[in-house]
């Protein structure tokens, strides 16, 4: 009889642990990135090496550019050093999965804003605006898409669809190469194996002006202006937001000033104005 | 459940680059045993420039990756007119790199060679090249198929190589399946599987090769 009280106390016992336990691991949080982050002490961001200005290695092999003086501000932001901020070096192909398996924290690497892509990962604000053009060798006569769009030229492409859809559209009869890195792609047009590159507007930019009368880039764009923008994991709604809302500050707010200066150094002019109604 | 999905939407689109891939690995691989024995039949001719100049292109093409062969020859020989199709460029490289490779594993089984043969030959009669084809390389290619087999492997893995410069085989295919679908690790163990059957294939045809140059006749049928 009381052997039977004492049981049945005990299981009342341990269903109230039991539920407790639940209930509470339900409320839990799992902890942000953003705390993994300030825990370590340093960010960790992947980024390209070949797609200058934006990010690629100067002549003493260091990393260098547009985002990666954005990710510096980013460190700066954290930790109030812009040198607590560790690069890891990815191929077109392998952004992806380097923020799936979370082996960096977030990615800026000339990375255009599209819907699809948004299904696999976190797109923060755009961080500067950006667009396709296409890079050819100077003298080749080739002056705008109509002129490439034949079946004996061909047009160096990055691995990604959105590039592969893109020279369908505009430029249907030129055969595709399809290479991992921008500089393949420069490269690629350099010695004649294609006759145009398929690259950010910028990097285009970039290539012309630093080659030396070798490239020159087609005024007409292939396409409409874009965005570039941070990308991160999805499902970490501090993190993006903390991301987000540095961008924000950058473009329009209180980091405009540090965002106009890095905007200088790799555009040699003013980034666009904080609001429309200033200036 | 997620992994056959993705291989069912997917898996039909490897068989292209598979193609490819066997089709380059089986021509480079013949390419690079002729070219092999090419360069050994010019060590073995004598004459002392002649061994040096295979020393000099075997020590090249070993202390250098075989991916900077593939861009000289993709990226840098237009630039002096000359402009093949990337396979051939690809294929070429890996030709050039393997015959070196194949050339120094057929020169240790020469070594196996009795001196006595040679002796033989000289008094029949056969002239070098005679020697070479008749006595030389057959036995030569017979002691080195393990050797050799084991090069072709390696060559069948240097195929992938051939995607950084746009060929279609089955890393482009992973690269480009990656991009596409956001599923990396289904992508690449997928390619992985596939380049382990084929190596496996690779394997099972060494090996029923040497069963068949073990062959003797029984002792007592003669």
């Amino acid at each position: 009889m009381v052997r039977r009280v004492i049981a049945r106390v005990l299981v009342v016992i341990l269903v109230a642990v039991f539920l407790h336990l639940a209930a509470t691991a339900a409320l839990t949080r799992e902890k942000s990135r953003l705390e993994t982050v300030l825990q370590r002490g340093k960010l960790i961001v992947a980024t390209f090496s070949t797609a200058p200005p934006f990010c690629y290695t100067d002549d003493k092999g260091q990393l260098v550019g547009f985002d990666i003086d954005v990710a510096r501000l980013l460190g700066k932001a954290l930790f109030k050093d812009p040198n607590k901020v560790e690069f890891v070096v990815v191929t077109a192909e392998g952004r992806w999965p380097a923020i799936e398996s979370g082996r960096a924290d977030m990615g800026i690497a000339t990375t255009t804003i599209y819907p699809d892509r948004a299904v696999r990962v976190a797109f923060t604000r755009p961080y500067v605006d950006s667009g396709v053009s296409v890079l050819v060798k100077k003298g080749s006569g080739i002056k705008s898409l109509a002129d490439l769009n034949q079946e004996k030229y061909a047009i160096a492409n990055l691995n990604n669809p959105q590039q592969a859809d893109r020279s369908k559209r505009f430029i249907p009869r030129t055969k595709t190469l399809t290479f991992d890195t921008p500089a393949a792609q420069a490269l690629a047009v350099r010695s004649g194996r294609a006759q145009g590159a398929q690259l950010d507007t910028p990097v285009a930019d970039w290539y012309a002006a630093t080659s030396k009368d070798e490239f020159e880039v087609i005024p007409e764009l292939m396409g409409y202006s874009q965005n570039n923008a941070i990308f991160l994991k999805h499902g970490d709604f501090t993190w993006w937001h903390w991301l987000d809302t540095a961008v924000g500050e950058m473009r329009s707010g209180s980091y405009y000033g540090e965002y106009s200066e890095i905007y200088q150094k790799w555009f040699g002019k003013n980034p666009p104005p904080q609001k429309f109604y200033l200036r | 459940m997620r992994f056959l999905n993705w291989l069912a939407a997917y898996g039909p689109s490897y068989l292209s680059g598979l193609g490819w891939t066997a089709l380059i690995a089986l021509w480079a691989s013949l390419g690079a045993i002729v070219w092999g024995c090419v360069l050994l039949l010019i060590r073995l001719s004598g004459r002392r420039w002649a061994n040096l100049a295979v020393e000099i292109y075997v020590q090249l093409f070993r202390n250098t990756p075989v991916l900077l062969s593939i861009y000289l020859i993709y990226f840098g020989f237009p630039l002096i007119g000359v402009v093949w199709p990337a396979v051939i460029c690809g294929g070429l490289a890996l030709v050039l790199q393997n015959g070196a490779y194949i050339s120094e594993i057929l020169r240790g089984g020469v070594k196996a060679i009795d001196l006595v043969q040679f002796d033989a030959a000289k008094s029949l009669g056969l002239s070098g090249w005679g020697t070479f084809r008749k006595v030389v390389l057959p036995q030569v290619l017979v002691y080195s198929l393990p050797s050799l087999g084991n090069q072709v492997i390696l060559l069948v893995k240097d195929t992938s190589l051939l995607s950084a410069i746009s060929v279609a085989e089955l890393t482009m295919n992973a690269k480009l399946l990656t991009e596409q679908t956001g599923a990396a690790y289904e992508a690449f163990v997928v390619v992985a599987a596939l380049y382990l059957l084929l190596v496996v294939v690779l394997e099972l045809a060494a090996r029923s090769a040497l069963r068949a140059v073990r062959w003797r006749p029984r002792h007592d049928a003669l």
